[in-house]
């Protein structure tokens, strides 16, 4: 099985030519070009046209000059957040969210997803599916809203039961140590439903007749889940996995931003928070571009090394 | 799903059977828990709830909570707002990606590669916030709804999605012999693609309108008048901002502020209604849909 | 139809090239900081109107969630009748303000002036600087005669707006009413009788004032359900209660004045003292825990409530219908036996209150129009709005009629409500802010009140960009820090760690920084 998020399926063979063939397989397909002259022109506009900004971060931006006419500094600003007070603590949050979400919350939706294939009723999995959906389609705001009443220390529930137990309230959201575990917890709770389709996905295509074999052959139902389910989506969890570590450096910007304070800020300052506060609320903009630029950088090299290994060990990649 | 023989159970089957009802079952109440608590409370006398003597049932059911969201200007001029953006945003979105992921299907397509690699490569770079802020100004755009519209107008990973659906659930056979009947691509599009892929329609329409419904930072950064604010950024006041100008003079703010703490759960679930409700309608097709775009067996 | 977005794909191509290339050039043409004699429109010298041909401004305003549409303020519809300028303002709204004036500098997209902006010091030095917004000193000497006449009467304020250059680049909102600059220290004094108990006179007595109002029930209710102190914000509370602990905030940040020798006292003994103190009354349940999160109008609700032991604010105007449970006392005396009322702001209060920038075609027009609200009449205007429909006069002074209270609609019809608009905040105009239990609760401020009160000093442009970039790292870390050790998520085990980083943020720098501005200002 050959899993194809991005790596196209039947490929082009011969249908090109070479030199005049070419161009005119091209003519001949004249309005695929005008269907696609919007949305690529778009794509540079709106993607490529603002790469020209990156110069800013070796720049000291002066607005009234303009990005191109503002003069270079080379890599000062990238000094100064490697030599700040902040950088370690705002590299250190960053991975580490990131790390744990990945060890916590990227298998949670493969077992979900595992066991609503082991469920025998057809309508309780699809309940299972259709209520663990629910979350995915609240926004931020309304979560980061829900987490403030639910948690909160007079008259949220969590905490009216921890009073009932004779215990006394926790202000969750305002420790820093309970910070990642209620932003990666409510990541879960949100998202496992959602992230679970494309599992279900691949084991609902997942030849039945294997686990007639090996019930045949008396396995037991956790060793044909562990033979033959989980062989079977192997590969989507690989690809998954590429994605996500794409988007290592990013996640959760909006909400992160949202749950912040000074009392929890030690753990939940992060690389893109900091951006934005310094940014744009405080108006250095070369500093956060070479700050935004460094996390890019960061990001692409650990996307580069995650497909080259994807690739070796299991013969899946994103390209 | 995974079908069930007619062998007869043996006992560790029905061992096994039962952790996974059990854990199921749990992971039900936990997702549940919280929405039902927030459905209650906004259900119930907020003194009750400012209490914390709700936890489960609504206490002293009562709608004022919704009657006083009635008379709140604000939350229905955002809500106007954003069904405007979604509504537009949506379709803005729905012809460009296909318009992007139809021509990038076709495997007959020279240069479709270089394309892709054009336009895979925009998921992980991006030229920060001033530079497209002053292309949205320069275009125009600043303060109006296509500065909310426009810049997002493909999600990559949609279109991703999109072609792979067009590019393995519809035969290429059937492509070339439309082609042999003279059909132009642009009918081939219309008259045959687009109605054979309903699902992965319906399930992207869905993914941009949350889209739209949910997001504001862009509005934050673009939009100036507050009668333009979508409802996001409305909650988003409601919710949780704390105003830290110094007020020199301010009457009756008492009142509004109690006001504040009872409408936040009503407003949590006015604001989050459309978008469950549209879901059930799209649910059937996401097996077809979501499934098929991002693998191939 | 596919025609139609062929054409609009091409149209779109061209204005991004035209966007790309030509953003250098375009961006570029702001004027040069000269005071841009090219106006186009001929100023009256003096009186009304101020132009005889009609012409149109326009501002970048932040409107607050109590105001109504600037456009249907009072103020701003007879003024232009009476001035012959149209302003058209773009109102941001409070939340998401400070990102999109930001944007408006970074873009070059300049109004024609910024209203109530809040522009900060360095922000003026460096869009001074650079050209975006024009000098003003001439202006004010030539078209504002209001203004220059308070700045001769008060020199502080020349001294808090002038750049070490000699450029004026904002001129501040003017608070000659004392009453105005301070935050009152408001007490239950209804509890204080039911408890038998005096108004506290050192930090000590306070301390033992709020334990009775934690455990004595002063409500009545038979619930511990009181408040015994709360605050704005952590941050404020530290503000509010520096002076008892010999802390003064001079030139505008945590700074001491000794001998004219300027001393950051944020990693000082005397800070940890009041750190420890306010840590205490937070574990001991005697200070709001709410502080850490609680949103600007619940802290308004919790005075209007009655439920409150002990609070700061400027004035009773939130907790008017039960105004006479409280009273203002004056600050404690510290451990040291210091007693000071630090919180206090300068006579020029809201700095950056206003601006004109380089695009603005009218710029004398300009001055003489804002300089209007510098006179008590032009005051009167934009706080009371019309004479008759709003307000009476009474004792020689602007009143708010009783009818137009009633409606609520009072801080709808002016922009000083939410604070920050560039105008004379004076006696004359202060009935509303400043009625008599107001001015008790001050006279028990004044006799501790610092001499003088310095204000931000100007920086020259690099020395300002070195000052922010200081302040950015050491701001971020005080602050958390601070608000860290009062709610003892952090033990003053650490306090030696905490004053090392400050050192190593290069406090000392600072210092020096703000020595050296201080040096040049006494000059």
């Amino acid at each position: 099985m050959k899993s194809a998020l991005i790596q196209a399926a039947p490929s082009p063979k011969s249908h090109l030519g070479r030199g005049g063939r070419l161009w005119r397989q091209m003519a001949k397909r004249y309005d695929l070009y005008l269907m696609l002259l919007v949305p690529i022109v778009w794509y540079l506009i709106f993607h490529y046209g603002p790469l020209y900004g990156l110069q800013i971060a070796f720049k000291n931006f002066n607005p009234a000059k303009g990005i191109v006419g503002s003069s270079w500094v080379g890599f000062d600003h990238f000094e100064r957040f490697f030599d700040s007070y902040y950088f370690g603590r705002l590299l250190w949050n960053t991975l580490s969210i990131n790390l744990f979400s990945l060890l916590i919350a990227f298998p949670i939706p493969i077992i979900l997803s595992l066991i609503s294939n082991e469920i025998g009723s057809k309508k309780f999995s699809k309940s299972l599916q259709n209520i663990t959906f629910i979350p995915h389609f609240i926004s931020v705001v309304v979560i980061v809203g829900i987490l403030n009443v639910f948690l909160s220390p007079t008259t949220g529930p969590i905490n009216t039961l921890i009073e009932a137990f004779g215990g006394t309230p926790i202000r969750f959201l305002e420790e820093a140590g309970w910070f990642k575990t209620i932003f990666i917890g409510s990541n879960i709770w949100q998202n496992m439903g959602w992230q679970s389709i494309i599992y279900i996905a691949a084991l609902s295509g997942i030849n039945p007749q294997l686990y007639e074999a090996a019930k045949m052959d008396g396995a037991s139902r956790l060793r044909r889940i562990w033979h033959i389910s989980v062989p079977g989506i192997v590969p989507v969890i690989v690809i998954m996995l590429i994605l996500d570590i794409g988007h290592f450096m990013d996640i959760g910007f909006e909400k992160i931003l949202l749950m912040q304070n000074n009392l929890n800020l030690e753990s939940s300052d992060v690389i893109s928070t900091f951006v934005y506060t310094t940014g744009i609320l405080k108006g250095e903009y070369s500093y956060t571009a070479a700050i935004g630029l460094f996390n890019s950088v960061i990001n692409l090299i650990l996307l580069l090394l995650v497909n080259r290994f994807a690739r070796k060990t299991s013969e899946t990649s994103l390209w | 799903m995974f079908k069930q023989a007619s062998i007869s159970r043996t006992s560790d089957d029905r061992v096994f059977d039962a952790i996974v009802y059990a854990v199921a079952a749990v992971i039900i109440v936990v997702v549940l828990y919280p929405l039902i608590f927030v459905v209650s409370a906004s259900f119930s006398d907020p003194a009750k709830v400012l209490n914390g003597e709700v936890w489960l049932l609504p206490k002293n059911v009562s709608l004022d909570a919704y009657a006083n969201i009635l008379h709140n200007g604000k939350i229905w001029t955002g809500y106007g707002n954003t069904i405007i953006y979604t509504v537009v945003g949506t379709v803005v979105n729905m012809i460009l990606t296909i318009l992007a992921a139809y021509p990038l299907s076709r495997p007959d397509l020279p240069g479709r590669k270089v394309l892709m690699v054009i336009i895979t490569l925009t998921m992980f770079f991006g030229g920060g916030l001033i530079p497209t802020y002053l292309l949205v100004k320069n275009l125009g755009m600043l303060n109006t709804m296509w500065s909310l519209i426009v810049p997002g107008a493909i999600s990559t990973y949609n279109l991703i999605v999109m072609r792979t659906y067009f590019q393995s659930s519809i035969p290429w056979e059937l492509q070339e012999a439309a082609h042999i009947d003279g059909c132009s691509n642009w009918r081939l599009l219309l008259n045959i693609i687009l109605p054979l892929s309903k699902p992965i329609l319906a399930v992207m329409v869905l993914f941009y309108a949350v889209g739209h419904w949910n997001s504001f930072f862009n509005a934050l950064i673009y939009i100036r008048d507050e009668g333009k604010y979508p409802l996001q950024l409305v909650l988003r006041e409601i919710l949780m901002i704390s105003q830290t100008d110094a007020v020199d003079g301010n009457v009756g703010l008492e009142n509004k502020v109690l006001l504040a703490e009872s409408i936040k759960y009503a407003v949590i679930i006015i604001s989050s209604l459309p978008i469950l409700i549209m879901y059930p309608f799209v649910q059937r097709h996401f097996v077809k849909g979501v499934m098929i775009g991002s693998i191939k067996g | 139809m596919f025609k139609h977005w062929g054409r609009y794909a091409i149209s779109t191509m061209l204005v991004s090239t035209m966007v790309l290339s030509g953003c250098s050039s375009n961006s570029g043409t702001g004027k040069e900081g000269t005071s841009a004699a090219k106006s186009e429109s001929v100023v009256n010298e003096s009186g009304f109107p101020l132009t005889n041909e009609p012409i149109k401004l326009s501002m970048f305003t932040r409107i607050a969630p109590l105001n109504g549409p600037f456009k249907d303020m009072p103020v701003f519809q007879d003024y232009e009748k009476m001035s012959n300028v149209q302003v058209k303002f773009t109102e941001a709204p409070t939340d998401g303000f400070q990102e999109k004036k930001n944007l408006l500098f970074a873009s070059n997209e300049l109004p024609d002036a910024f209203y109530r902006s809040a522009i900060t010091p360095l922000e003026a030095t460096q869009f001074g600087s650079v050209g975006q917004l024009i000098p003003l000193e001439e202006l004010i000497d030539k078209y504002a005669p209001n203004l220059k006449k308070l700045m001769d009467e008060y020199p502080e304020i020349r001294s808090a707006i002038t750049t070490p250059e000699g450029h004026i680049y904002a001129i501040p909102g003017i608070v000659t009413l004392a009453a105005a600059r301070t935050d009152k220290k408001w007490i239950n004094q209804a509890w204080l009788k039911k408890l038998n108990l005096k108004e506290p006179e050192t930090t000590d007595d306070l301390y033992q004032v709020l334990v009775a109002f934690r455990d004595q029930d002063p409500n009545g209710n038979g619930k511990k359900d009181e408040i015994p102190m709360t605050a704005r914000t952590v941050l404020s509370v530290v503000n509010m209660m520096s002076g008892s602990f010999g802390l003064d905030q001079q030139l505008g940040y945590n700074i001491n004045l000794e001998n004219d020798k300027v001393k950051i006292w944020m990693g000082s003994e005397q800070n940890k003292e009041l750190l420890m103190y306010l840590n205490k009354l937070y574990k001991e349940k005697l200070l709001d825990p709410e502080l850490f999160s609680q949103k600007e109008a619940q802290y308004l609700a919790k005075q209007g409530s009655g439920n409150a032991g002990f609070f700061f604010d400027q004035t009773n105007n939130s907790f008017l219908t039960i105004a006479d449970q409280y009273e203002g006392i004056a600050p404690p005396a510290g451990p040291n036996g210091d007693r000071l009322q630090a919180q206090a702001s300068p006579v020029p209060r809201d700095f950056g209150a206003f601006a004109i920038t380089s695009v603005n075609k009218y710029p004398e027009i300009t001055m003489r129009w804002i300089d209007y609200f510098y006179s008590d009449e032009g005051s009167t205007l934009l706080r009371f709005g019309r004479e008759g429909e709003h307000y009476e006069i009474k004792d020689g002074i602007p009143v708010y009629k009783e009818d137009f209270l009633k409606t609520d609609n009072q801080p709808k019809i002016t922009p000083y409500a939410g604070g920050g608009a560039p105008h004379l905040i004076s006696e004359k105009v202060a009935s509303y802010i400043n009625p008599p239990q107001v001015q008790e609760a001050q006279k028990k401020l004044d006799p501790y009140m610092p001499k003088v009160r310095y204000a931000s000093p100007m920086f020259d442009e690099k020395t300002a960009q070195e000052v922010n970039i200081l302040r950015n790292d050491i701001d971020k870390y005080y602050e958390e820090q601070s608000t860290k050790f009062i709610a003892g998520a952090l033990s003053f085990d650490k306090w030696g760690e905490f004053q090392d980083t400050l050192k190593k943020m290069n406090l000392d720098k600072l210092e020096q920084l703000y020595q050296e501005a201080y040096d040049k200002m006494k000059k």
